[in-house]
């Protein structure tokens, strides 16, 4: 082989990949995508917002129905009266049916005789969302798994993919069976779907969520769970808390305390 | 050391990685989300939102960007001259509900039959 031509051909590529290191710097950042360094982090994000929920059994009493009274009168749910066409955003459930997979089958009756409030869970990663094929379902900057009825086409796939049965469908028209209407929410039209929106628009104007306002124990700790300094993080830090069905990994941001 | 040819490019090598490094390396501020704070604007009624001859002629196109966008991206809607409202039918109806027939009058006039009163409660709707 001739030597100048390996020694051109050597020089040349020692040459190019200079030239791609420095001008990495330059240009590359374009190129590439990004990575949210947050991904490794955990999912705890200072700065930002991830509104949750802890929900102390120890505290709620039996039969008490004021937190989804209140939820019910805020957001105009109707009460059909039937269990086919139930709507609920809020209620109160058998503890094995919100923790069917917590292995406690044979506890006491003291445990697992309670009845749980159960809602929306508000996942870091929610199933419903990605389900979504109009993306009406989708999680909101501060953490809130947010539903907007205008996109909604009533497929049904978001309570599907739902694991907690947090969803509801409006079957008939649910404006006739509003109890009391409260004349500062919407109501919803039949064919949509509709489920817990943590009172966002209570947040907005700085107050908490009803439930938790109506609660008379201190049952509902509402806050954000990426404040280290908030009630709630505090309350997690020191109780030993669970959370609904933790092995489906969709992160849910309403904790229990039994 | 000897400068060899060797030396020179293991030197660049090293460079080149280096540099790859910092621009590979995984930053914090890939999709920072704002302060939550700036998005919250309290339902001002008290102006309208543009003069009632563009009121008259395009409300329909202004709610429906606010029913398109509203739910999503919750930053105020920013008028020509700086004021700043909450995307919500609220914001008009906190003037607007005075006269209970408002919006029907003028709607059964021209058959128009907008879907807002499906879910939202209308002035007559209210007691």
């Amino acid at each position: 082989m001739n030597e100048e031509r390996r020694e051109f051909i050597k020089k040349t590529s020692i040459g190019f990949l200079a030239g791609i290191g420095a001008s990495s710097g330059f240009f590359l950042n374009f190129l590439m995508e990004k990575t949210d360094a947050s991904l490794w982090a955990g999912k705890s994000i200072a700065g930002t917002i991830r509104w949750g929920m802890l929900i102390d059994m120890r505290q709620c009493i039996d039969g008490c129905q004021k937190c989804v009274d209140a939820c019910r009168l805020a957001h105009n749910v109707p009460d059909f009266g039937n269990a086919t066409h139930q709507i609920e955003w809020l209620q109160k459930s058998p503890y094995r049916e919100v923790f069917p997979t917590s292995g406690e089958d044979f506890a006491g009756q003291e445990r697992i005789g309670k009845s749980v409030p159960s809602l929306c869970n508000h996942c870091a990663d929610p199933p419903c969302a990605s389900a979504c094929p109009t993306q009406a379902t989708f999680k909101r900057f501060d953490g809130i798994v947010a539903l907007d009825y205008h996109r909604c086409t009533g497929c049904r796939t978001c309570m599907a993919s739902c694991p907690y049965g947090a969803i509801s469908f409006n079957w008939r028209e649910p404006r006739h069976a509003i109890k009391a209407l409260n004349e500062s929410y919407p109501t919803r039209e039949t064919g949509v779907v509709e489920k817990c929106n943590f009172c966002s628009e209570r947040l907005l104007k700085g107050k908490l969520p009803a439930c938790v306002e109506a609660c008379p124990e201190k049952t509902l700790t509402f806050g954000n769970l990426n404040d280290p300094k908030s009630e709630i993080r505090l309350l997690l830090e020191k109780n030993q808390t669970m959370q609904r069905k933790p092995e489906l990994g969709t992160l849910p941001s309403v904790f229990y305390i039994i | 050391m000897k400068i060899t040819k060797r030396n020179v490019v293991i030197g660049l090598l090293i460079i080149f990685a280096l540099v790859a490094l910092r621009v590979l390396w995984p930053t914090a501020k890939a999709e920072k989300i704002a302060s939550p704070t700036a998005r919250a604007t309290p339902i001002d009624s008290t102006v309208c939102i543009a003069p009632t001859e563009y009121m008259r002629s395009h409300h329909m196109q202004i709610l429906n960007e606010w029913r398109n966008t509203g739910a999503r991206d919750s930053r105020p809607y920013v008028t020509a001259d700086g004021k700043k409202f909450q995307k919500s039918l609220d914001t008009c109806l906190g003037c607007h509900s005075n006269n209970t027939y408002f919006c029907i009058s003028c709607h059964q006039y021209a058959n128009a039959k907008p879907t807002c009163w499906n879910c939202h409660l209308s002035p007559l709707d209210k007691p």
